[in-house]
């Protein structure tokens, strides 16, 4: 199978944004990402938990991802979609979608997991190094901090993961106390370059095993700056570099002892990140600091990091070549494990 | 009614008990504790596994005993337009728990709720009133 060429259509709609992508075989034809703030006029029925923007935005955005590959749907091979995890109501309407379009099309339809698209989009062929089975695959995002032993393309398993918030949320709530507006990463990233590490110490929650836990991180940030702006109203103003790093510092702390730990308990020194959290420049410069210690690490383009179709394109031609497909009786799961 | 964090099973059976409605608000700032009460509430719901915060993903689902549980962060919620563009309203004509954080927005469009209010007193104690 693997010297025959494959088109495939990938949808992802598990939250915020409304994503397809065309792949040949392992390489990116197209892949848009439509926000959700991207509305058209929408009339018609509203089947129960559906979610109005995907519904509004898909048929443009598919349209959209064929015409910028250059391919009618004709050509297509196989259909991927997101089953699961995410909002039910924004699953459905990409299922719904990729269901209908295989049955038209008469062509497979490839279930994938969400999480496991953030993995694999470490194999979107870019001529790039790509990681050797089996690696740790990190993914870090809004929504999730995840430690997963990657073993091959379909077999992957949680050994770590947060019990509360997840990074990019201790990110963007940390800015939010300091008055920067959402999402604050970015930001906190930004002011971080010139301030000082090391001049606010802030504790490293604890949790079990590979697990996370940020949720006190967030309340510890909260509490130093009511106490210091109680002494100093200006406080966060004169401070706000200093404060940034250090917060930045210290979730860098977090995310890596238990990274270490798991390269240390499973003696796999290859690390691959992943998620919208791994943009952050002192994340992969830490990361990359590993080189050092004998570690491979790898870190995708940055488009194929947050929420993309294109990393459940890579998915489904995984699965493609195995012949996995869905029948038509899948539904989208809001809860499916790894 | 005050608490500490490890009496906060016995508070959230207290919630279960009062509440007039299965919409719950959690009206509290930042910091007081809201996702872990609401992962004690679910616990006494008869939820299993994982339970984390949906700011995020907005809404989560659980399964309970006996009702399905859907847990909402508000907090990314700009407008009312975004609730209805991720089928607010019907997740509240199931027969299900809502339980909301950061429920502000939500309120013009409820008819039915139990609003619990969270004060933090100091770092390691929260007290909690319901309000009607």
């Amino acid at each position: 199978m693997d010297t025959q060429i494959s088109y495939i259509l990938a949808i992802e709609s598990s939250c915020d944004d409304t994503s397809c992508a065309v792949l040949k075989n392992d390489r990116v034809l197209s892949n848009v990402v439509a926000g959700q703030e991207i509305h058209t006029k929408y009339g018609g029925v509203v089947p129960e938990l559906a979610s109005r923007a995907h519904q509004s935005n898909i048929v443009p955005v598919v349209d959209q991802a064929l015409k910028q590959a250059g391919i009618s749907k004709e050509n297509l091979t196989a259909i991927a979609f997101t089953r699961g995890p995410g909002l039910m109501g924004s699953l459905l309407v990409g299922s719904s979608f990729a269901k209908s379009l295989s049955l038209a099309l008469n062509i497979p339809l490839i279930d994938v997991h969400h999480m496991h698209g953030h993995i694999l989009a470490h194999f979107i062929n870019e001529d790039q190094k790509t990681p050797d089975f089996p690696f740790l695959g990190v993914t870090i995002s809004g929504g999730h901090t995840q430690i997963v032993k990657v073993t091959d393309y379909h077999e992957m398993e949680v050994i770590g993961t947060t019990q509360d918030d997840a990074i990019g949320e201790a990110f963007d709530k940390s800015g939010k106390v300091l008055g920067l507006g959402y999402p604050a990463g970015p930001q906190i990233d930004k002011l971080a370059q010139e301030g000082d590490p090391k001049k606010f110490p802030f504790p490293v929650p604890k949790a079990p095993d590979l697990n996370y836990s940020f949720s006190g991180f967030k309340t510890a940030v909260l509490y130093f700056i009511q106490r210091e702006v109680k002494k100093d109203p200006d406080f966060v103003e004169k401070n706000l570099k200093d404060i940034c790093a250090s917060i930045q510092y210290t979730l860098i702390k977090i995310l890596f002892q238990k990274v270490e730990k798991a390269v240390k308990q499973t003696g796999i020194k290859s690390v691959a990140i992943g998620g919208g959290v791994s943009a952050n420049s002192g994340i992969r410069a830490q990361l990359l600091s590993y080189k050092n210690k004998g570690w491979n690490v790898f870190i995708p383009p940055f488009q194929y990091t947050t929420d993309n179709a294109a990393m459940i394109g890579i998915s489904g031609y995984f699965k493609y070549l195995e012949g996995n497909f869905a029948g038509m009786e899948v539904t989208a799961s809001p809860r499916i494990e790894m | 009614m005050k608490y500490k964090l490890e009496e906060i099973d016995r508070i959230a059976r207290e919630i279960l008990k009062r509440s007039k409605s299965k919409v719950i608000l959690f009206d509290a700032p930042m910091g007081a504790g809201k996702t872990t009460l609401i992962k004690s509430v679910c616990r006494e719901l008869g939820v299993e596994g994982e339970i984390t915060s949906p700011t995020f993903s907005i809404v989560n689902q659980h399964s309970g005993r006996e009702n399905k549980i859907y847990h909402f962060d508000l907090y990314r919620i700009e407008n009312t337009n975004q609730l209805f563009d991720i089928g607010f309203e019907d997740y509240l004509e199931n027969d299900a728990f809502c339980l909301i954080e950061w429920p502000e927005i939500s309120i013009s469009l409820l008819s039915d709720y139990q609003k619990v209010k969270i004060n933090i007193l100091d770092p390691e104690t929260r007290e909690i009133t319901f309000i009607n």
